[in-house]
C-alpha cells in the first residue's frame, strides 16, 4: 500500500505536479509584482532621468505589474476549475459516496411508491369483491360459467384446497364463507393482476 | 452533499478575488495624498493572509489528489436505481390514469339518474 502512489500512470503524475508548479508559480508572480509595485512607489529624490521621464516608466512599469497581479489571479482561478474537475472524475471515495447515496435515495422512493401502490391495490380488490358479489347475485348479471367472478374463483380454490366441500356454486348462496375468502382476497389476487398486465 | 473538497475549493475562488481587491485598494490607498496608515495595514495583513490561505487549501488539495487519484475511469453509476425509480413511478401514473377512468366512467353512469 506504500507504493500506492507509484502506480499512478505517468499522465496523472504529470498532470499533479503541473498543478503544483501552476500554483508555486502564480503564488510567486503576485507577491513578486506587488512588492515591486510597492517598492515602486517610493518617491526617489535622485533620478538618472528626467522626473517626468521617470514619472512616465514608474508608471508602465505598474501598469505593466499590475497585469501580471491580474494574469496570475486570473490562472489561479483557471487552477482551481481543473481542480475541481480533476476531483470530481478522480476522486473515487466522494464519486463512491455520491453515488451511494444517490441510489439510497432513488431505491427510498421506488420502495415507497410501491408500498403505496401495494396498499391501494389491496383496497381496490376488498371492495372489488364486495361489488362483485353484490352484482353476481343480482338479477342484473349476465354471467356466462366460462367467466369467473371474483368470488367464484375462491370457491373453486377452495375446493380445490378440499375436495370434499361443494363445488360451482353461485355465490349468493355461500354468504357464511364470505369474510374468510375476504382475508385471502389479496394472495389470489397476484393471479388476477398479473393476468391484467398480460392485456397490455 | 458528498462534496466538502469541492465546497472548499469554492471558498479558495473566493479568497483569490479577496487577494486582488486587497491589492488593488493599498495601491489605490498609496495613490492619494494622504494615504491612511491604518486601512494599509489592514488592507495588507489581508493580503497576505489570503494569500497563505490560498496556497495552503490548494496544495492539500493537490497532495489529497496525489493519494487517492489512479489512473482507472470511474464505472460506478446510479442507472439502475434511476430506471427501477422510473418504472415505479410509471407503474403509479398508469393506475392514478386508470382510476381516473374508473371514476369518469362511474360519474357518467351515475349522472342520468339524478
Amino acid at each position: 500500500m506504500s507504493t500506492q502512489t507509484r502506480v499512478l500512470p505517468q499522465s496523472k503524475e504529470t498532470l499533479l505536479q503541473s498543478y503544483n508548479k501552476r500554483l508555486k508559480d502564480d503564488i510567486r508572480s503576485i507577491l513578486d509584482n506587488f512588492t515591486e509595485i510597492i517598492k515602486t512607489a517610493k518617491v526617489e529624490d535622485e533620478t538618472q532621468v528626467s522626473r517626468a521621464t521617470q514619472g512616465e516608466q514608474d508608471h508602465y512599469e505598474m501598469h505593466v505589474r499590475a497585469a501580471n497581479i491580474v494574469r496570475a489571479g486570473e490562472s489561479l482561478m483557471k487552477l482551481v476549475s481543473d481542480l475541481k474537475q480533476f476531483l470530481i472524475l478522480n476522486d473515487f471515495p466522494s464519486v463512491n459516496e455520491a453515488i451511494s447515496l444517490r441510489n439510497q435515495q432513488l431505491r427510498t422512493l421506488q420502495e415507497e411508491c410501491d408500498k403505496k401502490l401495494t396498499s391501494l391495490r389491496d383496497e381496490i380488490a376488498i371492495d372489488l369483491y364486495e361489488l362483485e358479489e353484490e352484482y353476481y347475485s343480482s338479477s342484473y348479471s349476465q354471467w356466462d360459467s366460462a367467466d369467473l367472478s371474483l368470488c367464484e374463483a375462491f370457491h373453486r380454490r377452495d375446493s380445490w384446497a378440499s375436495p370434499g366441500s361443494s363445488v360451482g356454486k353461485a355465490c349468493g348462496t355461500e354468504d357464511s364463507s364470505g369474510p374468510i375468502s375476504q382475508e385471502s382476497a389479496p394472495g389470489h389476487l397476484n393471479g388476477h393482476s398479473s393476468n391484467a398486465a398480460d392485456h397490455h | 452533499m458528498a462534496n466538502d473538497r469541492l465546497r472548499a475549493l469554492e471558498d479558495v475562488e473566493k479568497e483569490i478575488a479577496v487577494i486582488l481587491q486587497c491589492a488593488g485598494n493599498v495601491v489605490l490607498e498609496l495613490s492619494k495624498e494622504k494615504p491612511n496608515g491604518s486601512l494599509l495595514d489592514r488592507q495588507l495583513s489581508q493580503f497576505t493572509s489570503a494569500v497563505n490561505r490560498v496556497e495552503s487549501e490548494l496544495s492539500s488539495q493537490i497532495r489529497y489528489l496525489t493519494q487517492v487519484a489512479t489512473g482507472q475511469p470511474h464505472e460506478g453509476s446510479t442507472y439502475s436505481a434511476r430506471k427501477d425509480c422510473q418504472m415505479a413511478l410509471n407503474r403509479a401514473e398508469y393506475a392514478r390514469v386508470k382510476l381516473g377512468e374508473l371514476g369518469r366512467t362511474c360519474e357518467v353512469l351515475l349522472d342520468p339518474q339524478t
